[in-house]
């Protein structure tokens, strides 16, 4: 199997006490909320056998004795009961149900928030998909348990409990036999419920396969028709369809197996109580509505029985999505602040990275012992192969990792004792493939500076060169950016991730130059927002193209995780290494672009 | 269209303009099975009756004359008999409703998916990925829904309506008329209620999506996030959809909660009324006790079951919905693969000849005019041009993507459209840019579509000859490392060398190759273009040049312009007579010239 095997999920968690307690304390901010919804449905759980009680009367009382007023009598209480528990069932439902939607926004919220707080490494290696499950089936499944299921179950016990009680009231004997039937009923019926869940989870785990292989036969047909697979393709697929048939199939069989049995297990029963009920009636201690009490109450005990069964089915899901949710909340920050941190105005000033190391995991380093030094306004390009190490320095400086031994220096400062967002708040990034949010254009730059006015948006806009596109879409600034800035081309989201940096004011600005290739002209506006953006700053630029690279006061060969040149563009130049090989190599593709041999042949003639 | 062992149906032959006709028609083969579940449900129901009549008699007959002979013990063991007889019916009846909604549903799936991968590619270019995935996903839940729940649900509501009606007639015609008073009233209000619940839940679904984006952008954002400190911030607006989300769930909660009050309040006044009017007429003598018990049985099953049947045509009506998104899908025609009358022995030699080839996309808009060209087995063909000039168009020709317009293409002498498109492709190799891979594992991405088992050593080699072979032994499994986002995320150019190595393992006659690397190190791109060069030897290979080294050796240059032809000819004879193409050689001197003016002017 892959790599990826602790994220397979599990099904099946136990209850335990800790587990118990982190639940209550979900609730415990809603307390008055689980009281109500509690009360209300335990009278109605008590009404509901009450009023089989009462049918009986308006046999033993009315019919039986030939009173017409008892009846009129009885059929009024039953009236006033049953409005009364319409109100109750409007209670409990409002009630369990906000309960239920309040629990889910306060674990999404909480969750939310500690993510926030998680380090880079996180999410390096956890999928993007494995967390947003825990913030959607996982606090569904959970929050369904901790109201539904409680409604539930409260009301199943309360109502055997309280039909125990009028059963006993009214023959003892034949109570005792109905309530030996239960166990019976339990069992059955949780074993049932069991099985049904486990197909019914299967199947839906096969339904997302199956949503998988139908995106990839969309989105790969060019390759799967080029290699004729089609054959091959829909028998691997109705594996899949032949999996997901099995599983459903199962469910709904035994679904449709589980309620004939137990409704035999109480044909049973009943048969016993009539025989018995018929022998008391002769004997006198029985009532002809009696007989009738114990018939409903026989035929719908299965009701509250299923349901536990079903809760307690469904909850060895939920507590193994408990373990899920809370598994996420409890972890640490890799990266956090010291207990004793140093208050910083600013990080200006040089920047010292002295024999810094890094690894990711213990036998695979990925930063071996960098020493470099940078003066306050320098601009310093990482250049290197892909894999070399330039991404994981930058991270560094970031300190969205910190180093596994040696020490960044911010103006003689170790970097560890300065708190997170103090380092933070002051950087400015440019990403290699720009992340937008949705929204509009100018919430977007409105991102370097949250209070920011549309006057300084736009005077950002204008120095990053983006403001002359801005104005051409059609809403100008409030035009939608589409999900993850889609609707835009690539060019202008990096212009827009210029000006938000821009806006930003940062003291140090990083940039990940794109690689992928933008119009001229766009290309000539980037150029421009960048060198406006490092003027006068420390500047670190893992850089692509030559102009930015020759510019730069440092050049730093990266390779290996090692500094393996280290210079400005004449020395590294005239050192004929690495540099001049990467140099010369990059210098004929650029030029053959520029000439754009084969996409305008016209264009070597001038 | 042929028949295969996946689904014995052609559903695009069931399509229907009435959609219920349309439906029926895709129960065909499990037809029976459909008519034997409601039958079964019948006698269940019918038999579940007749336990509350039995009881009616067990009164009447037995308690009430104190009549506690052999006669009681008959009656207990009827009623058992039928219990029985009541539960192995309606397992029958779920049982073969089962069958039903997931065959039918399976099938569907199967020629759903079939059809997606046979329609042509034209269609495959207009449509969008997310709307077909929809249709071929949430539509076809929405209709497995449809066949195991409302088809199913509907009959078995009606069915007890009717029977215990009937029931009830006989016990008292007045009594049944009494007990059906209020059901035009909670049909109405239980229909008004989930057609206003289902709008409710579409707005909380529709924020649930917003938020799953939100966390989304938030995930895959969380460097600049992070960069710009912008956590509370971040939180903040998180909080705004979840709580607006919250407020959603209230709005159709406030509405489930009122509905279920109001209709246990008119359910509840018809079961009174009911037993009232029953209550009374036992009293005046009119009916037994007995009958009475019988009767307050069987309204409960009149009454309750009605207030599903607003949540049933609400579904119903989505079910329906969908079924006409699916249905579009069905109507669109698959692109024939074995159609056509060639039958060629063996592999094809590789001489092509295009003549007077010419192809729009759209009536009117040429995008290929006139192109004519011949070449032998084994010649490389270079594309130049810019792009839309039509390079890639004529590529998509070759194995049929797209059929000419006009003109004629033929392989070893013959039109290409009299071979099946299925030889044709098993003859032809693709290697793009950036290559589609499967999340499978990298064995099964190399040896994907190689119609035959493929021996380890064979893959190794194949990966060897592409140069990734010691990319892929560095991943801690190997050739069994999952590729995607469950696996490791490949670089454009390791991709590529993947698509290398399954066009090794696939040995065609022809090759089409896109062949600029995309970012890769001066050594990989070496061992990539060696890798290319092998491959290339004894096909007929039709490379999209992006380099001036790809071209020199080609047998023939075409020099593309707006999709037509404006030079061809072998390097040698192109630099004798076209100006134009010396130029671009001469290109390469001149940034050799360059770079060194610009290496020695550093030091000045």
């Amino acid at each position: 199997m892959s790599t990826f095997d602790e994220f397979e999920e599990k099904d099946y968690g136990k209850l335990s006490t800790p587990i118990l307690r982190r639940l209550l304390a979900l609730l415990m901010p809603h307390w008055r909320w689980v009281v109500g919804f509690l009360l209300c449905i335990a009278f109605v759980s008590i009404i509901d056998a009450y009023t089989t009680y009462l049918s009986a009367q308006i046999i033993d009382e009315g019919i039986r004795a030939g009173s017409h007023a008892a009846i009129v009598r009885i059929i009024a209480i039953y009236g006033g009961i049953m409005l009364f528990q319409a109100a109750l069932a409007f209670g409990f439902i409002y009630l369990t149900g906000v309960l239920g939607e309040r629990v889910r926004y306060d674990m999404r919220k909480q969750m939310f928030n500690h993510l926030q707080v998680l380090s880079l490494s996180y999410f390096s290696k956890t999928p993007v998909g494995w967390i947003m499950a825990r913030l959607t089936s996982d606090t569904e499944r959970l929050a369904d348990l901790i109201t539904w299921g409680l409604l539930d179950v409260t009301w199943a016990v309360v109502n055997i409990a309280t039909a125990a009680i009028f059963m006993f009231k009214i023959n003892a004997s034949l109570a005792l036999i109905v309530l030996a039937m239960l166990p019976l009923l339990a069992v059955v019926a949780f074993q049932f419920r069991v099985r049904i869940l486990y197909h019914y989870r299967l199947s839906r785990k096969m339904n997302s396969k199956i949503t998988g292989a139908f995106n990839e036969g969309i989105t790969g047909v060019r390759v799967i028709k080029a290699l004729a697979r089609e054959d091959d393709n829909l028998a691997e697929f109705s594996e899949l369809t032949e999996g997901m048939y099995q599983a459903s199939y199962k469910a709904a069989w035994l679904s449709a197996l589980f309620l004939p049995t137990v409704q035999l297990i109480s044909a049973v029963g009943l048969g016993f109580v009539l025989w018995q009920g018929g022998l008391q009636v002769e004997l006198g201690v029985m009532t002809v509505g009696g007989i009738q009490a114990f018939v409903s109450y026989v035929t719908f005990i299965m009701w509250p029985i299923q349901d536990m069964a079903r809760v307690y089915a469904q909850m060895q899901n939920a507590i193994a999505s408990a373990e899920r949710i809370f598994n996420l909340v409890d972890t640490e920050p890799d990266v956090k602040n010291r207990t004793r941190t140093i208050q910083t105005k600013s990080i200006t000033g040089d920047i010292r990275f002295d024999n810094v190391h890094f690894h990711y995991e213990t036998d695979d380093p990925v930063i071996k012992g960098l020493n470099f030094h940078v003066k306050q306004g320098e601009t310093v390009a990482l250049v290197g192969p892909t894999g070399g190490g330039k991404t994981t320095i930058v991270n560094l400086l970031c300190r969205f990792y910190e180093p596994t031994s040696g020490t960044v220096y911010f103006d003689d400062v170790d970097y560890l004792d300065m708190k997170l967002e103090d380092i933070q708040s002051r950087i400015g990034m440019v990403l290699q493939t720009p992340h937008l949010f949705s929204g509009s254009v100018r919430e977007n730059i409105r991102y370097g500076k949250l209070n920011a006015t549309n006057t300084e948006i736009e005077e950002a806009a204008k120095l990053a060169g983006a403001h002359d596109f801005i104005t051409q879409l059609e809403k100008g600034y409030e035009q939608d950016v589409g999900e993850g800035g889609n609707l835009l081309s690539v060019g202008q989201k990096q212009l827009l991730s210029i000006a938000r940096a821009i806006l930003a004011q940062p003291e140090l600005f990083i940039m990940d130059e794109a690689t992928s290739s933008v119009d001229t002209l766009t290309e000539a506006l980037i150029q421009r927002g960048m060198e406006r953006l490092m003027a006068g700053r420390t500047s670190f630029i893992i850089a692509h193209r030559l102009s930015t690279i020759k510019r730069a006061d440092k050049i730093i060969v990266i390779e290996n995780g090692q500094i393996q040149e280290m210079g400005n563009h004449r020395e590294l130049i005239n050192q004929k290494g690495k540099y001049y090989n990467l140099y010369t190599r990059q210098f004929r593709q650029e030029l053959e672009a520029q000439y754009d041999i084969f996409t305008h042949p016209e264009a070597s003639q001038t | 269209m042929s028949k295969n062992t996946y689904y014995d149906l052609d559903l695009s032959q069931t399509l229907s303009k009435n959609r219920l006709v349309g439906l029926w028609r895709l129960f065909k083969g499990y037809r029976l099975f459909y008519l034997g579940a409601t039958t079964a449900l019948a006698v269940a129901t019918i038999s579940r009756t007749g336990i509350y009549l039995v009881l009616r008699r067990f009164i009447d007959e037995i308690v009430v004359p104190r009549n506690f002979g052999p006669d009681m013990l008959i009656i207990i063991v009827m009623f058992i008999g039928l219990a029985l007889f009541q539960g192995t019916f309606t397992f029958i009846s779920g049982w073969l409703a089962a069958k039903t909604a997931e065959g039918t549903t399976r099938r569907l799936r199967n020629f759903l998916f079939d059809h997606l991968q046979r329609l042509p590619f034209a269609y495959h270019a207009e449509a969008q990925t997310g709307d077909l995935i929809a249709r071929a996903t949430s539509d076809i839940d929405a209709l497995n829904r449809f066949f195991s729940d409302q088809a199913i649900g509907i009959g078995r509501i009606i069915l007890i309506f009717v029977i215990n009606f009937v029931a009830i007639m006989q016990l008292s015609p007045r009594l049944a008329w009494v007990s059906v008073v209020a059901t035009p009233a909670i049909i109405a209000v239980s229909v008004y209620f989930f057609s206003r619940v289902s709008k409710a839940y579409e707005a909380y679904q529709e924020q649930e999506a917003t938020l799953s984006n939100r966390l989304q952008e938030n995930l895959t954002g969380v460097r600049v996030v992070k960069a710009f400190a912008r956590q509370a911030y971040e939180s903040y607006k998180f909080d705004q959809e979840n709580w607006h989300k919250f407020s959603l769930g209230k709005r159709l909660l406030s509405i489930e909660s009122l509905f279920w009050p109001i209709s246990d309040i008119i359910c509840g006044a018809q079961l009174l009324v009911s037993y009232y009017t029953g209550a009374v007429m036992a009293l005046n003598g009119e009916i037994t006790v007995g009958t009475y018990m019988a009767f307050i049985a069987l309204v409960i099953w009149i009454i309750w079951p009605l207030r599903n049947l607003g949540r049933l045509i609400v579904q119903t009506s989505t079910g329906m919905v969908s079924y006409k998104r699916v249905a579009e899908l069905l109507k669109e025609q698959r692109e024939p693969l074995l159609e056509g009358d060639y039958q060629a022995k063996d592999n094809v030699t590789g001489e092509i000849i295009f003549k007077d080839v010419c192809f729009e996309y759209e009536p009117g808009h040429p995008v290929l005019n006139k192109v004519s060209f011949n070449c032998n087995p084994g010649d490389v063909i270079a594309l130049l041009g810019s792009t839309g000039s039509g390079k890639t168009t004529l590529v998509n020709l070759l194995p049929r993507f797209y059929d000419p317009t006009s003109g004629l293409i033929t392989l070893d002498g013959v039109d290409i459209t009299r071979y099946p498109r299925k030889y044709l492709r098993s003859q032809i190799g693709i290697v793009e840019q950036e290559p589609f891979l499967f999340s499978r594992t990298i064995r099964e991405n190399i040896t994907y579509g190689v119609q035959r088992t493929v021996s380890e050593e064979e893959v190794i080699q194949a990966a060897q000859f592409a140069a990734v072979h010691d990319v892929i032994i560095s991943f801690p499994n190997g050739y069994d490392t999952l590729v995607g986002e469950r696996g490791v995320t490949l670089s454009g150019g390791q991709k590529q060398r993947l698509a290398i190595a399954r066009a090794v393992l696939k040995n065609p006659a022809i090759l089409i190759l896109d062949d600029s690397t995309s970012s890769v190190d001066s050594e990989t791109e070496i061992q990539i273009r060696a890798a290319l060069e092998q491959l290339m030897q004894t096909r007929t290979t039709f490379i999209i040049a992006h380099r001036i080294q790809s071209v020199m050796d080609a047998d023939l240059i075409l020099v593309f312009d707006k999709g037509e032809i404006v030079q061809q000819g072998t390097h040698e004879e192109l630099m004798k007579t076209s100006t134009m193409y010396q130029d671009i050689f001469n290109i390469q001197t001149k940034i050799e010239l360059e770079l060194e003016k610009e290496i020695s002017s550093v030091n000045i």
